[in-house]
């Protein structure tokens, strides 16, 4: 038999040939090595489901394999079916661990702003009450120091024989407490004042008025000026304890406005005073 | 014994073969039908319906059509097609559990956001 070499026959045997060399596949399989290739590149899912990705291999490379073996594209997509819901499955867990680690963390760090706000609210309920009772303290410690304030006024006072008028409190500065017919106060004077200073710098709102007055004996100018001299050494004894001079109203009136007529010796004696006057300038304004 | 009783008998043995050839499928199949069975109602469960709808709906009509083979016999094609359910419904399982997941967490840092502004309102009023 001759041996004829059909031309048609070479090209079929090359197209086989060609077939062979070229494995097959399909869109299913294309898109399944993408998915894969996707999976394989995320952190996520190469941590939290490995087992899954390793299955998924698996059933990846038979799906290749029927592939190269020029298998039916019925058979590579069976296969390669197999392989593309396993690798979403892997996806799919790994999404469901991050989650739930962000869960776990989250929790902790909820706690956590949750022990904050407490810490917060307690902290300043604390420095609330603290406040209050620093508040109450400063209070009570005011009023305690007012109490106190008035208390040693009144002791003060009495000393002092001080009594009320509708100017203020009027002190009297007895005739014996100067020397006899001189404007210089004697050292129990003097020291009678000075308590009226310390009464002054104990109540800076309290100003005072300073009168003089003499009896009727010897000439009225006589009168009205040694009244005045006297006035004015009351006052500076009250200057020297530190009292402003614009806290002082001093007046002589002389013989005017005795306490007493002037007819015994006595009565003239509780004519010749000095009269201190404790006013609060704010509450009475008035001057005589 | 002539050509003719040796073709019969050979074909005869040939069908035999095919026949337990196609028997020795029945008992995997079955068991890959249950299995499957098993997967889509616990994917079913876990919210797949929900979550996961097309990825459920493709297992409970590949589950069908298994059992529909399974009845007639063609066990190759049930084990082909409860695999593929079994796929289908792991996938919707897994799904649900991570969009349920990712629901928790956004909860959570939605809550966590919330009691941030709240403490910091309190601290600047």
């Amino acid at each position: 038999m001759k041996l004829v070499v059909n031309p048609a026959l070479l090209l079929l045997a090359g197209l086989l040939a060609a077939c062979s060399s070229a494995p097959t596949s399909t869109s299913l399989l294309d898109q399944t090595r993408s998915d894969y290739y996707t999976a394989q590149h995320n952190p996520h899912v190469t941590s939290y489901a490995s087992a899954e990705m390793d299955q998924a291999a698996v059933l990846l490379d038979k799906a290749n394999s029927a592939a190269n073996d020029h298998e039916s594209a019925e058979k590579i997509d069976k296969l390669a079916y197999l392989a593309k819901q396993k690798i979403a499955t892997a996806t799919e867990i790994s999404k469901q661990k991050t989650a739930e680690a962000v869960v776990a963390h989250s929790a902790q760090e909820r706690n956590q702003v949750r022990l904050n706000e407490r810490t917060n609210e307690a902290n300043l309920a604390n420095a609330n009450a603290q406040q209050a009772n620093a508040a109450t303290k400063i209070a009570q410690d005011q009023t305690q120091q007012a109490q106190a304030q008035t208390a040693r006024l009144q002791a003060q006072l009495n000393e002092l024989s001080a009594r009320q008028t509708d100017r203020g409190m009027l002190i009297t500065i007895n005739d014996v407490l100067f020397n006899t017919d001189k404007a210089q106060l004697k050292a129990e004077g003097v020291m009678s004042v000075q308590k009226v200073a310390r009464i002054l710098l104990d109540n800076p709102q309290q100003n005072v008025y300073i009168d003089g007055f003499t009896d009727s004996t010897g000439s009225a100018a006589h009168n009205l000026e040694i009244s005045e001299r006297r006035a004015n050494s009351v006052s500076a004894v009250l200057i020297d304890m530190g009292i402003t001079r614009n806290r002082i109203t001093t007046h002589g009136y002389g013989e005017d406005q005795p306490v007493a007529d002037n007819a015994t010796a006595q009565n003239r004696q509780l004519n010749r005073r000095v009269e201190i006057t404790l006013y609060n300038p704010a509450k009475n304004t008035v001057h005589q | 014994m002539n050509r003719q009783t040796l073709n019969i008998t050979l074909s005869g043995f040939a069908l035999c073969m095919l026949i337990a050839g196609c028997d020795s499928m029945k008992t995997p199949a079955t068991a890959n039908v249950a299995v499957t069975k098993n997967a889509v109602d616990n994917a079913s469960d876990a919210g797949g319906a929900e979550f996961a709808p097309s990825e459920m709906k493709s297992a409970r009509d590949k589950l069908a059509l298994a059992n529909k083979a399974m009845s007639n016999n063609d066990y190759k094609l049930a084990n082909d097609l409860a695999t593929q359910a079994q796929a289908d419904a792991k996938l919707a399982q897994s799904k649900a559990s991570s969009e349920k997941a990712q629901a928790a967490a956004n909860a959570l840092n939605t809550d966590i956001r919330v009691l941030q502004e709240e403490l910091s309102r309190k601290n600047n009023p």
